[in-house]
């Protein structure tokens, strides 16, 4: 490979080009049954409401994780096709975090992962047209919870109500439990520690997660791997989500 | 047969154009322009209060009772929706501000350049921009799902320790708005504040003592005129490029974002020049309103105005479609994936007829009439013309807003965007500029007696040979 | 000044007022003692008047420039106080920076031009003063001081020169 003389100093951006960040994903496609579990798994998990027949039609679906199934050739002739479970890439460089006017929606430094502050948020929705991912749903309403999911909540996670933007927090809910009880133990998180509500449950185990920033974890020898490719990677947007495909 | 040769004759030959038909070479005492312009305001027709009332409940039901609903509801009684999270509100938003533009570019281009045809309007235009900045500025509040928060957008020390993103085009928005917002309401008082004086010497009753108020004790002082002059000059230079930051910076909003279509460096000046096109043909429409309707207006605006606002019109039309093409070229020929499949979206899509109807209003019609000085001068006619073209610069809007953006780099995420309750809300905000803009003309003297008083001592008949041309002498 | 009348002289248009300027001089009537109320910007130089000082301009500058900092401390102070990363942009982005730089120069410096005016003139001021309506109808008044006892010999050189009236000044309500 030919030695690139050219020093481009990176006086622009915060991040290097191929940082790898602190906690990642990985999502084999190839194993990915479309059996939709990590939807309603995140679902309970997130407090995330549901929309209702009408509304969910009209795109107002509310899942920050979603299974999307693409048909390829024309029937008859239609190839059987992949999953592919799309949710917040935690970019290193989000596009959805400059343009919010009251900074909801920022970076964080310790866990660099997109956070989305909700109470900050004042719903200008800028973020979610600026994200090429488009991972972001908007609370169009105050859903009804009708009786007995009012129980379900979990309580480590804010109830959100209309008007503002929310999105997949790779359950940091349970990451910080995690580090808290690391913290408390005096060691540092151990690899698979923390599992997200999506990966709990995804029963061909698609979807590992874990620290990007520890190179002996599986996920970062799974994101390593030739299969891997990240969704639009041509933007920059330094995704720490990768897809397993075409074996 | 022999060809009789025949000597060639001045066009201007037999047809004497009475110089009267220019208002500034029709001069009247100012006595008589103010009891004109003051019975303008008054002169009020049961029609008028009829208009009014109707407008009043328009306002009050589509814009006030439908917020109020959709504030209670969620934004979930509107028609955006993933991947549209901007519909007709932000198309309005755009529209609005478009047509504040011509306010500024009639009262501070014009009189940067000393268009001496400005003189009896600039009110007029800039009591649009006022009143355009107010229905932008709530068409963007109606945007936002939590408005009552909407004040966390000011920039001050407060007790959540957070300042707002600076990095954010939403806030070189909020900023340009209300730089944009405050100046030209200064712009607008300033000059207003003789013709206030004006008015507080010949009321009466609570009008006296309104205008007794507002005048500010102004008497027109050597001292007074002085400040007053220098304040003029530094508006009129120091608000053009504020106006076209506002619109740049709108255009950013849409041209900074990482999304097929938007993304296009020509965004800034496309804009600015639309904003432009839709502005002059509102002022023309409003103008033809007003001397439709209001009293003694037929004096002060005249075909002569109309004449000069419609090659405004054309030229603007010109240049949009040289921006348009512009865009539509780059983007055309770059072959990304996805902009073809949005120019084919916007062509060929259920809304192509949109994108051909954009044409029709913004280029051809205004190509095909406007050259022709008989339809420029033509009242119905023009303001047809300032409809359609309106009505394209609309639709050139949607096209950008909610079309653009049913189409993205995801496409299992690709859905039509339907308007729901932004209907209502936009016909409200018509219905309130128009209900502002007819109280406004009951409130204030429309025409700037003393730009025109000043206009006309600077005009005169100068004979050169045979021909009697027009001269102006620069009083300032 | 107990040994001066104010009087008022109102002139319908501008050359018998500009005359009528320059025989007061000749009266030996000093320029600060007279002042011109007119219903359109009448220029220093119609008249011969001295120029008028204004401090808009010089306000302005100094709003551009208070403008300018209040930008800046936007812009660049307050992200230094309060440390957001967002989008792998840098703390303080130098294009976005300017755009906030220029709104709040152009804000402040377009404030101060109209508080300036403000100033300048003291508006508003409701006080009564002197001044007749008929001069928003273009009529060009002359105010100004002369010895009291000589009202007669002023009042009649005015009047000759065209003056419609000439009135000792009285203060009114506006």
């Amino acid at each position: 490979m030919a030695e690139n003389t050219i020093k481009i100093p990176e006086f622009k951006a915060e991040w290097k080009e191929g940082e790898a960040g602190r906690w990642g994903m990985v999502i084999d496609t190839d194993l990915c049954t479309g059996c939709q579990a990590c939807v309603a798994a995140c679902a309970m998990e997130n407090n995330i409401p549901f929309v209702g027949e009408t509304d969910a039609a009209y795109g107002r679906s509310m899942h920050w994780l979603r299974v999307e199934r693409f048909w390829e050739g024309e029937y008859p002739e239609v190839r059987t096709t992949d999953f592919q479970p799309v949710l917040c890439q935690q970019c290193g460089a989000a596009p959805c975090e400059p343009v919010c006017p009251v900074f909801a929606s920022v970076h964080s430094q310790a866990e660099q992962i997109n956070l989305q502050v909700y109470n900050r948020c004042v719903g200008t929705r800028y973020c979610a047209n600026n994200c090429p991912y488009q991972v972001r749903v908007f609370n169009w309403r105050d859903w009804e919870r009708p009786e007995p999911l009012n129980n379900q909540l979990n309580p480590d996670v804010t109830v959100r109500r209309r008007g503002i933007m929310e999105k997949c927090t790779f359950c940091i809910q349970r990451i910080h439990k995690a580090e808290d009880q690391a913290k408390a133990e005096g060691r540092e998180v151990a690899d698979g520690e923390v599992i997200p509500a999506c990966a709990q449950v995804c029963p061909a185990d698609a979807i590992v997660f874990g620290r990007l920033d520890d190179p002996e974890s599986r996920v970062s020898q799974l994101a390593k791997s030739k299969r891997g490719v990240q969704l639009l990677e041509e933007l920059g947007t330094q995704p720490r989500v990768t897809y397993l495909k075409g074996a | 047969m022999t060809a009789q040769a025949q000597p060639i004759s001045h066009a201007h030959e037999g047809h004497h154009p009475d110089p009267r038909e220019h208002l500034m070479l029709d001069p009247k005492p100012r006595g008589e322009m103010n009891a004109m312009v003051m019975e303008a305001m008054h002169a009020t027709s049961w029609k008028f209060w009829v208009v009014a009332a109707f407008l009043g409940l328009v306002v009050l039901i589509c814009l006030f009772g439908a917020w109020g609903y959709m504030i209670m509801e969620g934004l979930g009684v509107a028609g955006v929706n993933r991947p549209s999270y901007w519909g007709i509100f932000l198309v309005n938003t755009v529209f609005w501000i478009g047509i504040s533009h011509a306010g500024t570019f009639v009262s501070a281009l014009l009189r940067v350049f000393k268009a001496e045809f400005r003189r009896p309007f600039t009110r007029a235009a800039e009591l649009m921009t006022t009143f355009g900045l107010v229905q932008a500025g709530m068409s963007i509040f109606m945007h936002m799902g939590r408005v009552w928060l909407s004040y966390w957008m000011f920039p001050f020390p407060n007790q959540r320790q957070l300042w707002t993103n600076f990095h954010s085009p939403l806030m070189w928005d909020f900023l340009a708005i209300n730089t944009y917002l405050l100046a030209s309401t200064m712009y607008l008082f300033l000059p207003l504040i003789p013709d206030l004086a004006m008015a507080r010497d010949r009321s009466t009753g609570w009008r006296k003592a309104l205008y007794r108020i507002l005048a500010l004790g102004f008497r027109g002082t050597e001292g007074e005129w002085t400040h007053l002059r220098h304040a003029l000059g530094i508006f009129a230079f120091a608000i053009l490029p504020v106006m076209f930051s506002v619109h740049t910076i709108v255009s950013w909003d849409f041209a900074v974002a990482m999304r097929p279509g938007w993304n296009s460096t020509i965004f800034g000046p496309y804009f600015v020049i639309g904003a432009l096109h839709s502005g002059i043909a509102a002022v023309a429409m409003v103008l033809i309103v007003v001397r439709a309707t209001m009293k003694n207006m037929k004096y002060f605006i005249r075909p002569e105005h109309f004449d000069a606002l419609g090659k405004l019109m054309l030229i603007v039309s010109m240049a949009w479609a040289y921006f348009f093409f512009n865009d539509y070229m780059v983007q055309w020929y770059g072959g990304d994936k996805w902009t073809d499949a949005l120019l084919h979206f916007h062509e060929a899509g259920p809304l192509g007829w949109m994108w051909f109807g954009m044409l029709i209003c913004n280029v051809a019609i205004p190509w095909l009439t406007l050259w022709n000085k008989k339809v420029r001068t033509t009242p119905g006619l023009l303001f047809t013309i300032g409809l359609l073209i309106n009505v394209g610069m609309w639709f050139e809007r949607y096209i950008i807003v909610p079309i653009s953006l049913t189409i993205n780099r995801m496409p299992f995420t690709w859905r039509e965007y339907v308007p729901g309750i932004e209907v209502p809300l936009g016909i409200g905000t018509l219905a309130f500029f128009i209900l502002l803009y007819m109280i406004a003309s009951k409130l204030v003297p429309l025409v700037p007696v003393w730009e025109v008083q000043e206009g006309q001592m600077a005009h005169s008949l100068r004979k050169f040979g045979k021909e009697t041309v027009v001269t102006v002498s620069d009083l300032e | 000044m107990p040994d001066t009348t104010t009087l008022l002289a109102v002139f319908p248009d501008l050359d018998p007022a500009a005359r009528a300027l320059d025989e007061l001089r000749t009266l030996g009537i000093p320029e600060e003692q007279m002042n011109v109320i007119a219903g359109i910007p009448v220029t220093e130089a119609m008249l011969g008047r001295p120029r008028q000082w204004s401090n808009v301009p010089r306000l302005a500058l100094g709003g551009a420039l208070a403008g300018f900092g209040v930008g800046l401390f936007l812009a660049v102070g307050t992200p230094l106080m309060y440390p957001v990363y967002v989008g792998g942009q840098p703390l303080i982005p130098v294009p976005p920076s300017i755009v906030v730089v220029f709104e709040m120069t152009m804000l402040v410096m377009l404030i101060a031009t109209f508080v300036g005016v403000f100033l300048d003139s003291a508006y508003p001021s409701y006080r009564p003063k002197h001044y007749v309506p008929e001069i928003s109808d273009g009529k060009i008044g002359i105010l100004f001081h002369c010895p009291a006892g000589e009202t007669q010999k002023f009042t009649q050189a005015l009047i000759k020169l065209g003056a419609e009236t000439v009135q000792p000044a009285e203060a009114q309500p506006l």
